[in-house]
């Protein structure tokens, strides 16, 4: 279970102060699967951002499973990014020097397993994302649909309680970005993992049970 | 082309200006090396020819002998030759002043009367209005005119005493008047004085000779000349006077090619970081090149685009270049003076001669180079197509490709080096040699893409063993950016190839020499006037000291040792007397071929003489082979007997028994003698009480043969840190290089840095990741360039020292200069990630992932 009480932030670009986020009490249940939409600079990266252990709120709890985000170091929110959450990004999720395999068990391999079972573990997850062909594929020799479905192996290979996905689907066209949240939604439901969707496209917002309205940094009810 | 297009460069150069910067300053590092190295020679020839031409004012012809003086009849002779219209003569020595730093001073004898034609002094009040002044120069002994310039240096006047060695004798000379040349150029800057001819005969013991007769002739001066010549005794040379400038060219000319060359090391390696900073800037423009072909922009244009990037680079570069390098000269102009007189002859020069045309060439050079570098990648800019899309991928991949290739035709390369290497001189240059180290440098260079792909494969599975992720991700980026690293792996392998093989060929030569001197100088104390350059042969030992060392009783041998310059063919030579029957009892001489007894025997019969090595080589000639000697007593026909190793820079050795030279050249002089002692205990004590007899009359030296070598080694390391420096500064550059490479890498990956440290990698682990990619772009210049420079010793060593200057230099491999470069490369490799990597991991990694 996720929640987040009066959670800020709030960015400084010179002398200007801007409000990402203001009082955001939120919580989501594990295995529930939530879209977070609104225009582009509402703040919904800052919010996944905040959750996914990689930026801290200026004031406010996060509490992940009763574990309390705000009293971790910086080392110990790297071993919490680590193992205990999925992140895809809108683009430029796999490193170009690896094969896409290598990138998917990139994960398992940052937390120690060997090489071998790493991989042989990315391989049975690029089959479960139908890139079972790709594997020895460098990222440029591949789609930008498949890209993001590689990505999404890899936030489930080191089993996450919790995925974040920040528009996963918003540089690719209507067909592809379907076919990615199919995939999407498909492991979740069948995984039963938390996944915290941000999008501003409504289509891929239909796939979750939830959908918030965030608006200059705040939730509309 | 629209002109907003040039604005381009200039913005792109602006933006990442800490790049920029380091690329301008190498270029700039390496034109102003060249200038200044340039700027010094050329001053201080410049100097030593003024000097010349001040000495000999209007004379067009000179007589004089090789190394000996002249009779004073000949004057008389020479006057009254048809055409020769006036004759003045000369005696000139070089005295050390003891006040003021221990400076030469030249002193020249010359008739006053007879001047008038040939040299125009203005003399101050003194001399003109009360003529007395005149008469005590001519007849008070010890009484000499100096130049104004030397006058206000030392601050003394007229009346005043000027303290002096002559020779090897303390003496105290008065200053009776000031002058100032009339032409305004001073020789020697000014360090010169001038003696009555009669006073100058007395005082050095050359009492009816002269050291040469100066001739105003009519034209055709060669007529003249060779009237003059027909008329004159064997053994009379008859000459320009500026022949001496030009021997001394020719005398330098190797030395200062290897610095020339040397210098431009620098700029090479500059000009892969021009290389280096246009492909990137390609690279990064892919899709702004793209767009302005879309818009119509021509392939030439793309092309000039990219060209005046490089070319802007290379006049900046250029221009500071030259500032710094008329800076740098002051201080270059120092060493190579030193150099020069401690190696050569007496040059002293300490104003710089800006020269335009060598700061044009700079600039040219500069621009050329920059031009050069940039061709390549302005090229493949102008290929690109329109609206194509780049991958950074797509070309690492190509260039992986074309790794193989590049490694064949690097083996290519290196073959053909060989193939240079074993050509022969070029009109006594060894160009061959100087391609083949080129052609070294750029093979290796070729051979590091596949390299860098072959060790990154290599060593993956054991830095993924040893350092887990990071270092197998540290492997692969070294195998998937080539595109940036290898350029720069060039360029610091070229610079430590460089290095290594100067240390190696330094190394080689100074325990050759060091060898050289155990060997072949035997003696345990060397007795002789204290010399202020080991090319000051005019100073000898005083008879009276000589006769009372030699019945000194603790003695078992004495050698002496009689040097003079002479030419032969046009260059100069030294004609050495020695004890032959001493040396060989001692031993002493390291002779190529045949066995020392019997060819020490040998030189006991007259016209049997040896040379060195140098000397045999560059004339062609062979033990057994006979040639003509000039000597005072006409050119005798000389056989040889043996060809000895010798390592003198100033001019190639002719030796023979004193008691012939002596005969030839019609003296018994002796510049220093070697005792040998009957019992080594003895030696300290008796140095210390040579020097005691003799130090109040005489300045003379007396040294144990461990100070003698020491001696001469220092003169070996002096003579070679200006090769250090400059090795020096070409590795400072490369260090730009590496350091440029590392910070557009890592900036480049701020995204890829980021998204692994958002997945789970710790700061260490991309800290290590970045540090091993480094680290191995250091070893591999590292290994490549030991590599390089072990290859590079050997052309140095066998080819380009061979043929420039004809010695032979024992290989000497020195392991300890691998293990040095390593720990400066491992240093500068380390350091060049760790920067960027450090200031990539204080970027927000938020904001990096936002930036959709
Ligand atoms: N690291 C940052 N520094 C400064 N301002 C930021 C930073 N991250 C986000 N912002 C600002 O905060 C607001 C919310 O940004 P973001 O969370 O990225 O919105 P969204 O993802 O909904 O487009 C925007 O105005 C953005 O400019
Ligand atoms: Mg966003």
């Amino acid at each position: 279970m996720i929640t987040l009480s009066g959670v800020s932030k709030a960015y400084h670009r010179g002398p200007e102060e801007i409000h990402a986020l203001q009082g955001i009490n939120l919580t989501i249940a594990a295995g529930e699967f939530v879209a977070i939409t609104g225009k582009s600079g509402c703040g919904k990266s800052t919010l996944l951002h905040i959750i996914g252990g990689l930026e801290v709120p200026t004031t406010g709890q996060v509490s992940i499973n009763g574990q309390n985000l705000s009293g971790l170091s910086d080392a110990e929110l790297t071993l919490f990014r680590r193992d205990q959450v999925g992140m895809v990004f809108q683009s430029f999720n796999l490193l170009p020097l690896l094969t896409v395999q290598e990138n998917v068990a990139l994960p398992r391999i940052l937390q120690g397993y060997p090489y071998r079972q790493a991989l042989a573990q990315a391989a049975d997850w690029l089959k479960e994302v139908d890139l079972g062909a790709r594997q020895f594929h460098k990222p440029h020799q591949i789609s930008g649909g498949e890209m993001q479905r590689a990505a999404i192996a890899r936030a489930l290979i080191n089993d996450p309680r919790v995925i974040i996905a920040d528009e996963p689907t918003g540089n690719l066209d209507t067909r592809l970005g379907t076919q990615v949240m199919e995939i999407f939604a498909r492991l979740q439901a069948r995984w039963q993992k938390t996944v915290i969707l941000a999008t501003h496209a409504l289509e891929a917002a239909r796939y979750s049970n939830r959908i918030l309205q965030l608006q200059d940094g705040q939730l509309a009810s | 082309m629209p002109p907003f297009l040039f604005a381009l460069p200039f913005r792109h150069l602006r933006s990442h200006w800490g790049r920029t910067l380091l690329t301008i300053l190498g270029i700039a590092l390496g034109a102003a090396v060249y200038l200044s190295i340039a700027l010094a020679e050329v001053s201080a020839l410049a100097a030593f020819k003024d000097s010349v031409d001040a000495v000999a004012g209007k004379a067009n012809l000179r007589l004089r002998v090789a190394g000996a003086a002249l009779d004073e009849q000949l004057l008389v002779k020479a006057r009254q030759i048809p055409g020769v219209r006036a004759a003045a003569p000369v005696i000139e020595t070089v005295a050390e002043m003891t006040r003021g730093g221990n400076e030469p001073l030249m002193l020249l004898g010359i008739d006053l009367f007879a001047e008038r034609p040939f040299r125009d002094y203005e003399f101050n009040q003194h001399m003109d209005q009360d003529s007395e002044r005149l008469v005590d120069f001519l007849i008070q002994p010890y009484s000499i005119l100096i130049t104004d310039r030397l006058a206000a240096q030392l601050g003394l006047g007229v009346g005043d005493r000027l303290p002096v060695i002559l020779g090897s004798q303390r003496q105290e000379l008065l200053i009776q008047g000031i002058f100032r040349p009339a032409s305004g150029v001073y020789a020697l800057n000014g360090a010169y004085a001038l003696i009555d001819l009669g006073q100058a005969q007395e005082l050095l013991n050359r009492v009816g000779k002269l050291d040469y007769i100066d001739l105003l002739v009519a034209e055709p001066v060669d007529q003249v000349a060779a009237r003059v010549q027909a008329q004159m005794p064997p053994g009379i040379i008859v000459e320009r006077p500026q022949n001496r400038s030009q021997q001394v060219d020719r005398m330098v000319a190797a030395y200062r090619l290897n610095l020339l060359v040397l210098s431009l090391i620098a700029l090479f390696v500059g000009m892969f970081l021009i290389f280096n900073a246009v492909s990137l800037s390609v690279v990064r423009r892919r899709r702004e090149i793209g767009l302005l072909r879309t818009l119509g922009t021509s392939r030439a244009q793309i092309m000039a685009l990219f060209l005046s990037e490089g070319a802007v680079s290379g006049v900046v570069g250029g221009l500071l270049g030259i500032i710094l390098g008329i800076w740098l000269a002051q201080a270059t102009l120092k060493v190579v003076t030193q150099n020069l007189t401690a190696l050569f002859i007496l040059v002293k020069a300490e104003n710089l001669r800006l020269s335009w045309t060598l700061m044009g060439q700079t600039l040219g050079l500069a621009v050329g180079v920059s031009l050069v570098a940039a061709f390549f990648p302005a090229w493949e800019a102008s290929r690109t197509q329109p609206r194509e899309v780049w991958h950074r991928e797509e070309l690492e991949e190509k260039l992986k490709k074309r790794a193989w290739p590049a490694f064949g035709l690097g083996l290519i390369i290196l073959m053909l080096a060989g193939v240079c290497a074993a050509q022969g001189p070029v009109a006594g240059k060894p160009i061959f040699g100087f391609l083949a180290a080129f052609l070294i440098l750029i093979g290796f260079a070729l051979l590091t893409p596949q390299c860098a792909v072959g060790l990154g494969r290599l060593l993956q599975p054991a830095m993924r063993g040893l350092l887990g992720p990071p270092g197998e991700l540290g492997c692969r980026y070294l195998q998937s950016s080539l595109s940036r690293t290898a350029v720069s792996i060039g360029a610091l392998l070229a610079a430590l190839a460089m290095l290594v093989s100067a240390a190696i060929m330094i190394q080689s030569f100074r325990q050759t020499v060091d060898h050289w001197i155990t060997q072949s100088i035997s003696g345990d104390i060397f007795l002789g006037p204290n010399i202020f350059s080991t090319a000051a042969y005019d100073a000898y030992l005083p008879p009276e000291v000589l006769a009372e060392v030699q019945s000194r009783s603790e003695l078992a041998d004495v050698y002496l040792y009689r040097c003079v310059r002479s030419a032969y063919k046009g260059r100069p030579i030294l004609v050495i007397g020695g004890s032959m029957a001493v040396l060989d009892r001692h031993g002493g001489m390291l002779f190529r071929r045949g066995r020392s007894p019997e060819i020490f025997a040998q030189l006991q019969t007259e016209g049997n003489v040896i040379v060195s090595e140098s000397f045999a080589e560059l004339n062609h000639l062979n033990e057994g082979n006979n040639f003509l000697l000039p000597t005072p007593s006409g050119p005798q026909p000389v056989n040889i007997v043996g060809v000895f190793y010798d390592y003198r820079t100033d001019g190639h050795t002719v030796w023979m028994d004193i008691k012939f030279m002596h005969r030839y050249w019609r003296d018994s002089l002796v510049n220093a003698v070697r005792l040998y002692l009957k019992d080594l205990a003895q030696l300290e004590p008796l140095r210390q009480q040579l020097l005691q007899d003799y130090a109040s009359r005489y300045r003379l030296m007396a040294m144990s043969h461990r100070e003698l070598r020491a001696g001469i080694m220092d003169i070996f390391d002096q003579s070679f840190a200006l090769t250090y420096a400059l090795e020096a500064i070409a590795v400072v550059v490369a260090i730009f290089g590496i350091i440029t490479t590392f910070l557009v890498l890592i900036m480049e990956r701020e995204r890829e840095l980021a998204l692994l440290k958002a997945i789970g990698a710790s700061r260490g682990q991309v800290f290590r990741m970045i540090l091993v990619e480094s680290g191995l772009v250091g070893l591999i210049s590292h290994w490549l360039g030991a590599l390089a420079g072990t290859l590079l010793s050997l052309v140095l060593i066998y080819v380009i020292n061979k043929q420039s200057f004809g010695w032979t230099i024992q290989f000497k491999w020195i392991p300890d200069i691998y293990l040095q470069s390593l720990v400066l490369v491992l240093g500068v490799g380390l350091a060049a990630g760790a920067y960027p990597a450090w200031r990539a991991l204080q970027a927000n990694l938020a904001a990096v992932l936002k930036e959709e």
